[in-house]
Order: structure tokens, then C-alpha cells, then sequence
């Protein structure tokens, strides 16, 4: 899922300060499970704002609510009023929920509440770790399922490199080294002969390198009689 | 709906022995709303005064009673019994609060200030309690009457003794091999790996040697003990010669009674991070320090502490201790005993009494403390119960349950909580074995009332709470959404806490319940 994290209060506060009225929306996909958009955090947030305001003696009115999910357009839709009645709109979701947002109400200021940080893994409570960095060609089948491109520091495709020491990578050694995860892994499942193989250079044209990305799928869009509400006619 | 509320203030237990002005509380009480009857009584824990109280309460038609009084675990059951019997109250709607400890004591020295959050609080409390909703008890069959008894050291042979006069199937978990002579099934060479299920039918998986097996029970008595511990210190890491207090003690029992100077300091660590001395570190200690003294007169005995504690009829050895002429010595917390060089044999110290530093040479340094048995760890994490922070197994209430664990149908008794005295470990195994028989021949268990209930339509099973609860009751249900199992739930509140979408609500602590009350409190400043 999409991991983000709470800018600070006074990052927040500074970009809110010239306007009254603020919508604080939050989301109750990723950024609510990742504990940093969801109705709790909005609250929160809110609560926090309001006492921030009464010890500097500034004065703003806040309208909190969550969207199921802010990224897509009808469940803002149905918050349209309230988003339209605030001077400013901030986002508590990721940074796709507050570009929505600014994509359907381009006279509103929108400005993001939180940092989106990377498609992460909770490990734990509180724990979330990088692995897959979206570059629109997975190759994991040939590196035991461990993403070489998100975990190692270089995004080798053929690992490890000399930082490599005692399984972790010399970038941050709490970090492990990818490489030596995949050697393990590949030993576990007798195909270490993957090691050997070498993986040409990607072709980066998939990802990001290649600029924006819009993906169509024309199975998947609706036709025109679709679209209108109407029966399928073949 | 908010309902009609019925305030008894206790003059015995809520007026802070004349520090509150209880009639102006009164006069608050009678005119804030949803208020139905405000009454003072002179002594609430009596029968008669009670049983008018429900009458007046069936009378003025109110449905919920706020008690003044005596902290909420030593209320007597039958005031509540009382007023759910007399005047068909549901007993979730009576609650308490506790002026004297919340309100008086706090500010001793201020009765304005005393009265002015007495007031407060009264009014927080009334405007929570409108708001509360009648909830319910629910009722389980037991599957089993088995007994568990974990250890079969003195608590845990005494509690399984018990049990099965009573008549019910007794297992003892051993985890040494070591024989041993007990009603019931003895399991040696065992300990609990893990524990499933709910209170009253709860599934231990046991390993015995090589086996594992689960073993169904209703109740279940932890009788761990504890041991003396060889833990040293910086103090100790100092002096080669420091040693722990039971092997001082061995050796004077086999007669190698030392000569010169004898020091015993409380203990090894000054923080007191490490290893904590307990009350019955300071029987051994005076015991030892008299048996020196009988044996060898001449031999200086010196108790170094920084507080000490025996319990009832034991202070009368502090006496004993002084007439054989053995000295104590308190030090300054400020200023804990250290040597002056290492194996220097002088202990350094500030002298609360007098008032001076003191410079202690000794022959004998012997240092007390009792760690708390390790195994304690597992076993709590397997049975779900708390740890106190020196690693004793947590009771309740002192008052009402001093041998229940938070957990229904767990007992802990003996040093699995600390160390105690061969009597006092006794007569808690007596204890936990009566109530875990009492527990188990119930037959039923109850449960419900204020727990945790999930929004469907909230939650977006993110499975925060699965993940955070320690009894695991939250799971994702059928419909993809996160249930509560309300037999697992123990109300702790931290699913709602932690809850990112908010979808989970604790009865009687909803965030409206909660708010009412903090807001009346601040007078609406909030």
C-alpha cells in the first residue's frame, strides 16, 4: 500500500495560516491504515490545530471529515458542499487524494497534509519497509521474489556489490543488503545458478525515466452507450 | 436517551474526614440535570442504609446511581447487588467515584481548591453517567471443571489441595522432575507453551517432555514461586568477596558463622533497576542477622537499607534484632553506600539518622535480592496476564481480589507475584485454590458489559486492532470487517485507541461519553 506520514504541525500550520476556513480531509484507504489519514488522525489533527491557535491567538474554523477513498472522483463529489464552502482544502491523504482534489477544484487551494513516502510493507505495528518502487517491469522471478531495484541501495541488477558485509548494506547498516537476501533465498530453493546468470541492462522506459506513465486499458473502459447508462448494444 | 440518575454521597468514605463541605455538593448534585434523588448517607456499606436507598431509588423512578465513596474496587458487592435486586438497576449503571484519594488527598492542604474539584468532578461524572446506555451480561456454559495449577512448590501443592476437596479434577504442572506427592494428575518435566480460548474454557497446549497436548480447563492457578538471585551489582562487581544473602545465610546454618564485621546492604544495584529487595528478603535478612548474633556474639552485624519492611507480627523482630545488638543504619537515597576503592573492605554511606557520613569497614559483605522467576515471562505472555516492572506475575485489587489476575479464572499465587514467607505463600495457595474451585464449579461463565463493538461500515480492516490486542478478541469476520469475540474482550480500550478509522467503540467510554465528561469538567472550555 501507499505509505505517508504526517508532516510536522508547524509545516502544517504555516501553509493554512492565511485562510479561515479549512476543510482537513482525510481518507480511509492506505494513509488510514499506514495511521497517518484516517478519521483518528483527522480528529487529531484538528484538536491539535485548535489548541495551536488558541496559544498564538489566531483564529480558524475547521470542518474535518474522510472520504473512502480520496483518489477517486465521485467520493469527493459527494463532499463537493463542504470542500466549496472552505477557503483552503487540507489533504490528509496521499499525495493522489490531494491532486484529485485540485484536479476537480482547480480555483481551491490545496495543499497536502501529509508526506507520501513510498508502496510499503507493514512488518509490524508501527513498521513499514520499502519494496517495490513501481518500475512497470517486475523481474523478481529471476531473484528469488526480493525486489533488487526497491531494496538495494543502487538498485543493482546484478549483486551484490563490495559494501556488501555481514548480510547488510554499507549505505545504513541497519538496512539489509538485497543481494544477500536473494543469495540466501536462491540457496533455500537450490536455484543459486540464478546468482550466475547475468541480467542484462533494464530497459527503464517502463518506469518513471520514460515520463509520465497513463495507463489505458481499452478492455476496461466503458463504451459510449456504457458510459450513458445504456445496454450493451453488439 | 439520557436517564435519571440517583447521587449518594457516603459521609464516612467521600467527605475527606470533614475537609468537604458536603452539603454544598449535595446542593450541586439535586440541581444538575438528569439528576432524579441527591442523598447523604453516614455509613453507605451498611445493610439497612442500602436497602432504604434502592427503596428511594424504585420511588423517584431513576435508572442509574452514582456512588460517593470508597475507591471502586472496595465497594461491597452487596451495594451493588442491592440496588440491581431491590430496584432492578442494570448493574452497569452503577458506577462510584472516589473523592477522598481523586479529590482530598491530592490537595491536603487546600480545602478550596479540594471542594472547587470535588465539584467538578461531580458534575463531569453526572453528565458521563446521562449518557450511558444499559448493557448486558451474557452467559457461557463451561465445557470443563478441570483445574491447572502451574507449579508444584508450596503455593501450588496448597491450592491444588484445596481444589480438589472440592471436588474438582486438579492437573499440577511440574517443570522440574522431581516427585511429587498431590491430589489430582501431576505432569512433571511440563510447562505451558500457549493458551487459547476464553475465560472459563480456556485450552492450555502443554509440552510434557517430549509430548505436547492441550488440555482443556476453567480455571487456572499460576503458583511459579521465585528464588534468590545471584544477580551483582556495581556495589558487588566491586568487592570480590560480596555475596548474596542465602549463601551467608548457609553458611551460618551449617555453623561457619564469620567473625569480625558483618554488613548486609539492601541491595546490589542503588537504582534498583536490576533487582528490587522485597519484604521477605528483609525477614531473611533480620533472621540471618540474629542467628550471626546467637551464634557469635562478638561478630559486628551491621543492616544497611534504604527502607525496610516486614510485614504484621514479624516488626516485632526489629526489637529482637537491637536487643542482640545488631545496628541498622539507613542511608540517604541521594547518597547510596559505595566503597571506597575497590576490595577496599570500607563501605561508604551518609547516615539519615545522624546525619553524618559514615565509613563502614567490613570483613562480610552479603547483599539481598530476589529476582523474580523467570519463567514468569513466558508464562504471562502465554496466559495473557500482566507483569508488575520486577517481573512478578500482577494480582488485582488488593481488597477484593489479592489472589485474581486481571483475567477471569486466573489465580497467581505465592512468590510468582514476589517473594513471600513460607506461611504468607501458604495461605495464598489456600486462597487461589478456594477461588479457582469456586470459579470452576460456577459452571458458567459470564461476560459482555462494557466492551469493544466495531462499526461495519467504518472499518476498513486494516487489521490494526488483530495486530494490537493482547487478548486476541478483535478478527475479520465473515463479511470481510473487523468482530469483536465479546467472551475474549477485557474492555481495555486500546482497539478504540488505536482504531485509524475509528470504527471501534468501548460501551460506557464512547468518545461522546468521554467528552461529556471532560468538557462539563472544564466548564465547557474545551
Amino acid at each position: 500500500m501507499i505509505v505517508a506520514e504526517r508532516k510536522p504541525l508547524d509545516e502544517i500550520a504555516e501553509m493554512i495560516a492565511p485562510f479561515r476556513k479549512v476543510a482537513v480531509i482525510g481518507c480511509r484507504s492506505c494513509v488510514a491504515i499506514c495511521l497517518a489519514g484516517g478519521e483518528k488522525e483527522v480528529n487529531m489533527l484538528v484538536s491539535a490545530m485548535k489548541l495551536k491557535n488558541r496559544n498564538e491567538g489566531r483564529e480558524q474554523e475547521f470542518d474535518g471529515f474522510v472520504l473512502e477513498r480520496q483518489c477517486e472522483k465521485e467520493w469527493v463529489k459527494e463532499v463537493e458542499d463542504r470542500i466549496l464552502a472552505s477557503d483552503i482544502v487540507l489533504s490528509m491523504s496521499c499525495s493522489l487524494g490531494a491532486q484529485t482534489v485540485g484536479d476537480m477544484y482547480p480555483h481551491k487551494i490545496v495543499v497536502p497534509g501529509l508526506n507520501t513516502k513510498m508502496f510499503g510493507v507493514p512488518e509490524e505495528q508501527g513498521v513499514w519497509s520499502e519494496k517495490c518502487l513501481g518500475c512497470g517491469d517486475c523481474m523478481i522471478s529471476t531473484t528469488g521474489g526480493i525486489c533488487p531495484i526497491a531494496r538495494c541501495a543502487k538498485s543493482m541488477l546484478n549483486g551484490p556489490c563490495g559494501g556488501s558485509s555481514d548480510g547488510h548494506c554499507e549505505v545504513n547498516l541497519d538496512i539489509e543488503c538485497a543481494w544477500y537476501a536473494i543469495h540466501e533465498r536462491l540457496k533455500l530453493q537450490g536455484r543459486l545458478d540464478l546468482m550466475e546468470t547475468v541480467r542484462p541492462p533494464k530497459d527503464w522506459v517502463p518506469s518513471h525515466s520514460g515520463g509520465r506513465r497513463v495507463l489505458v486499458r481499452e478492455d476496461a473502459k466503458l463504451t459510449q452507450h456504457q458510459k450513458r447508462g445504456e445496454e450493451v448494444v453488439e | 436517551m439520557k436517564g435519571r440518575i440517583q447521587v449518594v454521597m457516603c459521609r464516612l468514605c467521600s467527605t475527606g474526614g470533614g475537609v468537604l463541605d458536603v452539603d454544598a455538593l449535595l446542593r450541586i448534585a439535586s440541581d444538575a440535570p438528569n439528576v432524579g434523588a441527591a442523598v447523604v448517607v453516614d455509613r453507605l456499606c451498611d445493610k439497612a442504609t442500602v436497602a432504604s436507598l434502592a427503596a428511594q431509588a424504585k420511588d423517584k423512578e431513576v435508572d442509574r446511581v452514582l456512588l460517593l465513596t470508597c475507591p471502586k474496587n472496595e465497594v461491597s458487592p452487596f451495594v451493588y447487588q442491592t440496588f440491581v435486586k431491590k430496584a432492578r438497576i442494570n448493574e452497569f449503571l452503577i458506577d462510584s467515584i472516589d473523592l477522598n484519594n481523586e479529590v482530598v488527598l491530592p490537595h491536603r492542604d487546600d480545602a478550596q481548591g479540594a471542594q472547587a474539584k470535588a465539584e467538578g468532578r461531580l458534575l463531569s461524572s453526572i453528565s458521563r453517567m446521562a449518557r450511558l446506555q444499559p448493557l448486558e451480561r451474557k452467559t457461557d456454559e463451561m465445557r470443563t471443571k478441570n483445574v491447572v495449577v502451574i507449579g508444584a512448590g508450596i503455593s501450588g501443592l496448597e491450592a491444588a489441595g484445596q481444589a480438589a476437596q472440592r471436588g474438582l479434577h486438579t492437573v499440577i504442572l511440574e517443570k522440574t522432575g522431581r516427585e511429587v506427592k498431590a491430589p489430582g494428575v501431576v505432569m512433571p518435566e511440563s510447562k505451558v507453551v500457549s493458551m487459547k480460548g476464553e475465560a472459563g474454557n480456556y485450552v492450555l497446549t502443554i509440552e510434557a517432555g517430549q509430548k505436547r497436548e492441550n488440555l482443556e480447563c476453567a480455571a487456572i492457578v499460576v503458583a511459579t514461586g521465585g528464588d534468590w538471585s545471584d544477580a551483582r551489582g556495581p556495589l558487588a562487581d566491586k568487592c570480590r568477596d560480596a555475596k548474596p544473602l542465602y549463601r551467608l545465610r548457609q553458611a551460618v546454618d551449617e555453623d561457619r558463622v564469620p567473625t569480625g564485621t558483618v554488613v548486609i546492604v539492601d541491595t546490589p544495584d542503588p537504582k534498583g533497576t536490576r533487582t528490587k529487595v522485597q519484604d521477605y528478603a528483609w525477614d531473611e535478612a533480620l533472621d540471618c542477622a540474629m542467628d550471626i548474633k546467637r551464634k557469635s556474639p562478638s561478630t559486628e552485624v551491621y543492616l544497611v537499607f534504604q527502607e525496610m519492611r516486614v510485614s504484621g507480627m514479624r516488626e516485632i523482630a526489629y526489637k529482637e534484632a537491637a536487643d542482640l545488638a545488631v545496628r541498622f543504619i539507613r542511608y540517604d537515597r541521594k547518597n547510596p553506600p559505595r566503597l571506597t576503592a575497590k576490595d577496599s573492605g570500607r563501605l561508604e554511606l551518609t547516615d539519615l539518622a545522624q546525619g553524618e557520613a559514615v565509613a563502614l569497614p567490613f570483613d562480610v559483605l552479603a547483599y539481598a535480592s530476589i529476582a523474580a522467576n523467570p519463567d514468569n515471562v513466558a508464562i504471562a505472555n502465554a496466559l495473557r496476564i500482566p507483569l508488575s516492572p520486577d517481573g512478578g506475575v500482577r494480582r488485582g485489587s488488593m481488597q477484593r481480589g489479592p489472589v485474581a489476575t486481571p483475567r477471569p479464572g486466573i489465580f497467581v499465587c505465592g512468590s510468582a507475584m514476589f517473594p513471600k514467607s513460607e506461611s504468607a505463600a501458604r495461605a495464598e495457595g489456600r486462597a487461589a485454590g478456594i477461588m479457582a474451585a469456586q470459579y470452576a464449579g460456577a459452571g458458567k461463565t459470564e461476560y459482555g458489559g462494557s466492551v469493544a463493538e466495531t462499526d461495519a461500515e467504518k472499518c476498513s480492516a486494516c487489521l490494526t486492532c488483530v495486530r494490537t490486542c493482547p487478548y486476541e478478541a478483535p478478527f475479520i469476520g465473515a463479511a470481510g470487517k473487523a468482530e469483536i469475540r465479546l467472551q475474549m474482550c477485557q474492555g481495555c480500550g486500546m482497539c478504540v485507541g488505536i482504531c485509524p478509522s475509528k470504527a471501534i467503540d468501548l460501551h460506557h467510554y464512547t468518545d461522546e461519553q468521554i467528552a461529556a465528561e471532560t468538557t462539563t469538567y472544564l466548564r465547557g472550555d474545551f
